[in-house]
């Protein structure tokens, strides 16, 4: 037992494989069609009966149907298929897709009010109609909402884990190739950075500067570059000590030409693997931000101020704040799915164990 | 071990000192004139100066610093800028209890239920419980805390018949289990009295809570009180679905990490040999095995305390609870209050340094293991 952490995680693997390895239940695909059937009755074709009854046979057959297609593709691709990833990627790649084209798409208007005059405000949601997922208190139609929300998300979330991964990559190799004062320096600056709980130190900030996409992708790269100071440095740890590090040196490469040529491409993997759980983060925080009125401002709309502008009267209109959360939960589901898969592959320390 | 924990104190000095200087010159960053950012532009000429002068911005910026420094160690933090300016400390003070309470209340729950769940995912790791437990963290870690909250209010103030029929329902289905478990051990072997008795009790238990809670379903206050004459009851169920709200990604990250240090302690050797003994389950899983998978929690629940006060802001908005967040957010950051921000700020962030380095001491003293590798 000379280091019970690791030994015990090496015995105790095959052995909770041995038991995971019971067989999902593949029996169960005929719930497929009927859970399909059970939404398609919910949305479509129960139009008089009160929402509790619709929404309860929609979100059952959302779960019996999950369970079908989980059946179905084990039968297909064998039992370590993980469907709930596959489905988490799809959706990723929906709300993309949308927040790239949503400029183009012929959506009735969502974002300015004097163009909805002549629309019915606080509109249910009705799939089939020119509003599928109704309109808000401004007669502006949610499902362009939605999307426009995502293009303003995905632009802040992803350009701060953009400039996090520059910053914090550049500066994490090389405290961790170098060691010595400059790391100490390195880690106490990181240190005093995540001194600031994460809200906090944004909302301060958010008196500071004007809130505008690019202002806000800066300042959420602040609460991605002390965690990636850090995981770059412990990375370039590992890699500093192995062998080809040592050959390269031998052959006569500066220190420039190791941390390019040689640290770098190994260190990028772990860290960009990481990058869809900094994404979920910053995707909640850029809406927490939002939904307490520091973030971006009413009419370009957000996942964030959608719910703000919504939760005044969602007693009565509950899919005034219940259309932006589910998006924007499903979203950060599907990204913290896809991340925690995409960790479990490429980060060499995860690997390892 | 004292050279330890002094190492780690000294590490503390340029972090709070960085801490400071990024608060304070955080009003410097502000574009333009703080006083006109603050009034607008159609203030007098007398008012612009009264706010140049709380904020000392007629000084050089070091002197500013020093002095700002020296009144903020002694506790003076400023007069607040809009009328009645009031002092700063005064406003923090009055905020601290309100959120404190929340938090304490938020940790509380979240090691209760994670333990739990932790310890019993463990314990049936690989089964269907496992696997929806899992499936159910994962999904309480995506919720972002200001739509927990506002489902909460939904489902337990607006509808509060739903989670009322839900609980009666599902706690049904636990109670149906237990009662067939019970019934089939006894068809089986009714002499055996321990192997049927515990789960015939479980089931009375059980049933009895089920039944209880369904009828006296509290109904919870849509804004939380926190008036100080209250008796410890009203507080709890004013405080109960804020705190449950905060729980939520808390209860999901404690629980995974519990689970799974617990699964690596299950397979330790003193655990098989209180197995052999012939130790009842629970003593084996909550005398022998809980403390020495519980370290990691620890210290994570430290890090994570980060994230729960930037949760108690939004929580505190949403609920009307006048903490600190609120302080900070509803009369620092929208009237442009610089002072309050300030100082808030500066209270929250030196109390987090100062507790995760408590916390990383204390860690010193509960792990054996970690005190000797170190010294």
């Amino acid at each position: 037992m000379s280091d019970p952490a690791v030994g015990t995680i090496a015995q105790g693997e095959p052995e909770v494989r041995a038991r995971s390895a019971e067989p999902r239940s593949i029996w169960l695909w005929p719930l497929l069609p009927i859970g399909i059937a059970a939404i398609f009755v919910g949305t479509m074709v129960l139009n008089d009966v009160t929402a509790e009854i619709r929404v309860t046979l929609v979100l059952a057959g959302i779960v019996g149907g999950y369970f079908g297609l989980d059946a179905l593709c084990q039968r297909r691709w064998g039992s370590g298929f993980d469907t709930s990833a596959w489905l988490s990627g799809f959706w990723l790649t929906l709300v993309g897709l949308s927040a790239i084209t949503v400029a183009w798409l012929p959506l009735p208007e969502s974002r300015l009010v004097k163009n909805a005059l002549t629309e019915t405000p606080r509109l249910r949601p009705d799939l089939f109609s020119e509003h599928p997922l109704g309109t808000n208190i401004q007669a502006l139609d949610m499902l362009g909402g939605v999307m426009w929300g995502a293009r303003t998300s995905l632009i802040i979330s992803l350009g701060a884990v953009a400039i996090g991964l520059l910053i914090g990559g550049v500066i994490g190799i090389t405290a961790g190739y170098f060691r010595g004062p400059l790391d100490s320096g390195v880690g106490i600056l990181a240190d005093s950075m995540l001194a600031f709980p994460p809200l906090i130190l944004l909302v301060a900030m958010a008196t500071v500067f004007t809130q505008n996409q690019w202002t806000m992708a800066l300042e959420l790269s602040l609460l991605g570059i002390p965690t990636y100071i850090r995981l770059a440095r412990a990375n370039t740890l590992t890699f500093a000590q192995r062998e080809f590090v040592l050959a390269a040196k031998a052959m006569g490469s500066g220190d420039r030409r190791v941390i390019f040529r040689e640290l770098m491409p190994n260190v990028a993997l772990p860290m960009v693997s990481y990058a869809f759980l900094v994404t979920a983060v910053l995707i909640v925080a850029e809406a927490s931000l939002s939904f307490l009125g520091v973030g971006i401002q009413p009419p370009e709309p957000t996942w964030g101020n959608m719910i703000e502008a919504g939760q005044e009267s969602y007693q009565d209109h509950p899919h005034l704040v219940f259309v932006p959360g589910i998006v924007m939960f499903m979203t950060v589901f599907a990204l913290n799915r896809v991340g925690d898969k995409a960790r479990e592959r490429w980060d060499p320390r995860e690997a390892q164990l | 071990m004292l050279r330890v924990i002094g190492l780690k104190l000294v590490r503390l000095v340029p972090v709070l000192f960085l801490v400071s200087l990024a608060t304070f010159f955080l009003i410097d960053l502000i574009p333009g004139d703080p006083a006109v950012n603050m009034l607008g532009a159609d203030a007098t000429r007398e008012e612009y100066e009264a706010v140049n002068k709380l904020l000392g911005l007629d000084k050089p910026i070091t002197d500013r610093y020093v002095d700002w420094l020296s009144n903020a160690v002694v506790g003076d933090l400023g007069h607040s800028l809009r009328l009645p300016n009031e002092p700063v400390s005064d406003l923090l003070q009055r905020s601290v209890g309100p959120t404190l309470r929340l938090s304490a209340m938020a940790l509380g729950m979240a090691f209760v239920i994670a333990i739990f769940l932790g310890v019993w995912s463990a314990q049936a790791a690989g089964t269907r419980v496992d696997r929806l437990v899992s499936g159910t963290m994962f999904g309480f870690i995506s919720v972002p805390t200001f739509l927990a909250g506002l489902l909460f209010i939904f489902f337990f103030v607006f509808r509060e018949s739903i989670p009322r029929w839900l609980w009666l329902i599902g706690v049904g289905l636990i109670v149906l289990r237990l009662a067939y478990l019970a019934i089939s051990r006894l068809a089986e072997d009714s002499a055996d009295v321990s192997g049927w008795l515990g789960y015939a009790i479980a089931t009375f238990v059980v049933a009895g809570l089920l039944f209880w809670v369904f009828v006296q379903w509290p109904d919870f206050p849509r804004t939380a009180s926190h008036r100080y004459d209250d008796n410890w009851r009203e507080q709890i169920r004013s405080l109960f679905l804020p705190a449950l709200a905060l729980a939520l990604s808390e209860i999901a990250v404690f629980t995974r990490l519990l689970r799974a240090d617990m699964l690596s302690t299950l397979q330790e050797q003193f655990v098989l040999s209180s197995r052999a003994k012939g130790m009842p389950v629970w003593r084996i899983l909550f005398r022998d095995a809980l403390r020495p998978s519980s370290f990691s929690l620890i210290t994570v629940a430290g890090i994570t305390l980060g994230r729960l006060i930037g949760g108690t802001v939004i929580i505190e908005t949403i609920f009307g609870l006048e903490g600190l967040g609120k302080l900070i957010v509803g009369t620092g950051v929208i009237p442009k209050n610089y002072t309050i921000v300030q100082g808030g700020v500066l209270v929250l962030a030196v109390g987090y340094v100062l507790l995760n380095a408590i916390i990383d001491i204390s860690y010193q003293y509960l792990d054996p293991r970690i005190r000797r590798g170190r010294v």
